[in-house]
């Protein structure tokens, strides 16, 4: 695999998606479609008040639903439940919906209230039993998923100074991060003793984090490298000897690991980590990069990695891109999606 | 001064002036991208950047801003020390948390520390230090008087109001009631206890009550509580808790008439320490006063008296009495509260014949608070009462309280506090409190009476947010 990166290798765009009537902010592929039969499945939040979901079928995709209720305004992200049949969405209207998809029907089975204002992000953990959301009021909540579609707020978390941009639990712990305007990411986790949730690590400015606002983060596939994007036009990459804690020997904290910088000239709103290691950016510029490890002539060893550059996607939008996200099922495949109101799908293919 | 506030406060936006709230609407443009920077064609430009001037932010329901925290900088030690050398009356009304957790810093008695504090504040000139236990057994007695009325009501089937009889929810804490009106509004408002919080409950005592008795007009009492908890100053400052009085009936038009609060201000328990060093005071070497009996609980023995819940004992002691009024059981002993999913969220059930009669619970802290309020309107709540407090583990756990000693974790320290709370203090039942008899006979008549709605209830007023706190466009 890592060979079939070498040589020239362009993002051919395979797919435009148009429907949505304003911005678009955010896109997640469900978890469980793509793959045995299922057609691949992506969800798109927009600034038009509405989520639509897509469906590939054959080389076409087809817009299948329009959510346009409950939110009352700007949706602003999205996520499936891990089973892929409960999808959340986040709104500026201050609420979170619950959908239920079956049988191609998308039913409203849950509103969450609580925040504040604007909700801006929403998570759903490894098993499918919590979820969490942010919003602009500066905290986090953490809600535990209950049968019969019953929600209940486990914790509500205030460590962060500013808007909170992003939530994101890790892929397979029960451990959340969050990314703020307030320059920094914040590590949460349960402490059993209180039976609640506290920071336990927080990522600085004075711990080789950020200067600026930082929009989003994603993590490797093995779970122990995470990276994080900024307004402060750089990536940083972070790791944890997550193993340790895995077997139960603590918490294991986040160390930064190296900076990319020199490669973005605006911010940068979207950072996504494939399964095979390609670092997927979205960023003012309307463009889109792509990074990878660069393991030729490590002399250092393996204990300071570098990122080199695979390729820049120019003008890949006619304006900001937002969100850019790699298919859960297939390698390879890339969503993104724009301020231009559009959306698109992307094949990584060697130039023939 | 912000961060001292409960977080319910805080989440309903408690921002700092200098540094404006993300939900300010003036302050959205020309700060750093508010959501992200905004491209010439995108929405409607607000217009010019805006100054935000004190006006701004009082007029707005976006934030409680410095503006008022400004105004609770007055209600600090200094203006307690001005007020006594201006000449005024000064009274004091200690609260039980306080009490405890001074006694736990400083490894006395409740009892100790009352006569030790009241010695004290007699050395800087206060005329009397008063008990809020005292008061709160009254704000019990209304409560357990309006329950009976609610759960008539809620049975009766009838009318408007039965919908939103039950549950009723406790109005003691201010932190709740502010979080209440702000982002709950009517869904939520006609839930709550109309009964004064103990503090607001003294101060009206002192100011309509006492006053006359101990021969002042009320402008001229500066009353002072001594309160675990930061919230209770936005309390004290409530329009509804600030009447007017005439001046004597002289025509000094002038002055017009004059508008007294029920309390004028609110030290911390911290802060009361913060003044005795202020003061160089060696506490623990203090003498032991004998205590004002007019508005504290004491027995004829010096024994100090109250209910045993750490924060107001609500729910046991309507509890209690619904039991014995509605279903003519006397529930003995300790009330046996479930822990349902966390020790802040606990539940008893009164049993009559197999079948559940009552049920009541605690709920403290945020998190189980939104899911008591999300219940409530989808109408999943099986409660007739529920004691609502926005601190987690309660009043001991008051933002006000004294921080724990080094190497003390604040875990050791609440579970302290409980245990100091009740130490030589006898469990009492509110109805049977001579000074709350003495109360009604001279001055309130009856639980429920007209006067008592006039003096120990109030009313909630639902927040209208306003369109510019709508405005955004992000």
């Amino acid at each position: 695999m890592e060979e079939a990166l070498e040589g020239n290798l362009e993002l051919k765009e395979i797919q435009r998606l148009e429907g949505h009537s304003d911005r678009v902010w955010s896109l997640a592929w469900n978890p469980v479609a793509g793959a045995a039969g299922v057609p691949a499945m992506l969800a798109s939040s927009s600034g038009d008040k509405t989520v639509r979901v897509w469906q590939q079928s054959g080389r076409d995709w087809d817009c299948v639903a329009v959510l346009d209720e409950p939110h009352t305004r700007t949706v602003r992200s999205s996520a499936w439940s891990p089973c892929g049949k409960l999808l959340a969405t986040v709104s500026f209207d201050a609420t979170a919906a619950i959908w239920k998809h079956a049988g191609g029907d998308f039913d409203c089975v849950s509103t969450l209230e609580g925040h504040e204002n604007e909700v801006k992000s929403v998570s759903w953990n490894a098993s499918g039993s919590l979820l969490a959301t942010c919003s602009r009021d500066k905290s986090v909540w953490i809600w535990e998923v209950l049968p019969g579609n019953e929600f209940e707020c486990v914790s509500v978390l205030q460590g962060h100074t500013q808007d909170v941009k992003m939530v994101q639990w890790h892929p397979f712990l029960d451990i959340l991060f969050s990314c703020s305007y307030d320059n920094t990411v914040k590590v949460w986790a349960e402490d059993i003793d209180s039976d609640d949730w506290h920071c336990v690590q927080t990522l600085g400015e004075s711990n080789n984090g950020h200067s600026s606002t930082v929009w989003a983060l994603s993590f490797n596939s093995a779970g122990d490298e995470m990276v994080t994007c900024s307004d402060d036009l750089t990536l940083k990459i972070w790791k944890s000897e997550i193993q340790k804690q895995q077997v139960g020997d603590g918490y294991a904290p986040w160390k930064h690991l190296c900076t990319l910088s020199g490669y973005h000239d605006r911010t940068i709103f979207s950072v996504h980590w494939s399964r095979d290691g390609i670092i997927a950016s979205g960023a003012a510029d309307d463009a889109i990069r792509l990074f990878v490890e660069n393991k030729d002539g490590q002399v250092d060893g393996p204990s300071s990695p570098s990122y080199k550059l695979l390729l820049k996607k120019e003008k890949a939008h006619d304006m900001d891109v937002n969100s850019v996200q790699w298919s859960s099922k297939e390698t390879r495949l890339l969503a993104s999606a724009s301020d231009d109101g559009a959306i698109k799908i992307w094949k990584l293919e060697s130039i023939s | 001064m912000s961060e001292k506030f409960s977080a319910t406060l805080r989440i309903s936006d408690l921002n700092d002036f200098i540094a404006p709230s993300q939900a300010c609407i003036v302050s959205l443009k020309g700060l750093k991208n508010p959501e992200k920077a905004a491209p010439a064609a995108k929405p409607p430009a607000i217009g010019e950047p805006v100054k935000i001037s004190l006006k701004d932010c009082l007029a707005c329901s976006g934030c409680i801003t410095s503006a008022e925290t400004v105004m609770l900088e007055k209600q600090s030690h200094e203006e307690f020390l001005s007020n006594i050398e201006s000449g005024k009356t000064v009274i004091v009304s200690l609260s039980p948390q306080s009490r405890a957790s001074l006694a736990a810093h400083f490894g006395l008695s409740p009892s100790q520390v009352f006569r030790k504090l009241t010695s004290f504040f007699k050395s800087l000139g206060v005329k009397a230090v008063f008990d809020t236990s005292c008061s709160r057994d009254l704000a019990l007695v209304e409560a357990c008087n309006e329950f009976i009325a609610r759960y008539k009501q809620h049975n009766s089937a009838t009318g408007e109001g039965c919908k939103t009889s039950l549950p009723m929810l406790t109005s003691a804490c201010p932190g709740w009631i502010c979080y209440a009106e702000k982002t709950l509004g009517s869904h939520i408002l006609p839930y709550i206890s109309s009964v004064k919080s103990p503090q607001q409950t003294i101060g009206a005592t002192i100011k309509h009550h006492i006053s006359k008795k101990l021969g002042f007009a009320p402008e001229e009492i500066y009353h002072v509580s001594v309160m675990p908890c930061y919230d209770k100053k936005l309390e004290a400052a409530r329009d509804d808790f600030v009447f007017s009085v005439d001046h004597h009936g002289e025509a000094d038009s002038e002055a017009g008439e004059l508008r007294v609060a029920e309390v004028d201000s609110v030290l911390t328990s911290g802060e009361v320490l913060e003044l005795m060093k202020l003061k160089s005071v060696d506490f623990k070497a203090l003498e032991e006063a004998p205590l004002d009996k007019t508005l504290t609980n004491v027995d004829a023995e010096g024994h100090l008296y109250g209910v045993s819940g750490s924060s107001g004992g609500y729910a046991e002691t309507v509890f209690r009495y619904a039991a014995r009024t509605l279903f003519g059981t006397q529930v003995e002993g300790p009330l046996n509260f479930k822990v349902i999913r966390n020790s802040d969220l606990r539940e008893v059930v009164l049993e009559v014949e197999g079948k559940k009669v009552l049920k009541f619970a605690l709920c403290y802290g945020f998190r189980n608070l939104q899911n008591i309020v999300r219940k409530i309107k989808t109408r999943n709540c099986d409660y007739h009462f529920i004691e609502v407090m926005a601190c987690p583990s309660g009043c001991l756990n008051g933002g006000g309280q004294i921080k724990p000693k080094e190497g003390q974790s604040a875990k050791d320290l609440i579970q302290l506090l409980e245990t100091v709370y009740m130490e030589e203090v006898s469990v009492a039942d509110p109805f049977a409190n001579p000074l709350v008899k003495q109360l009604y006979d001279e001055w309130l008549e009856h639980p429920g009476s007209k006067k008592a709605k006039k003096h120990i209830h109030t009313e909630y007023h639902p927040m209208v947010k306003s369109v510019t706190s709508e405005l955004h466009n992000w």
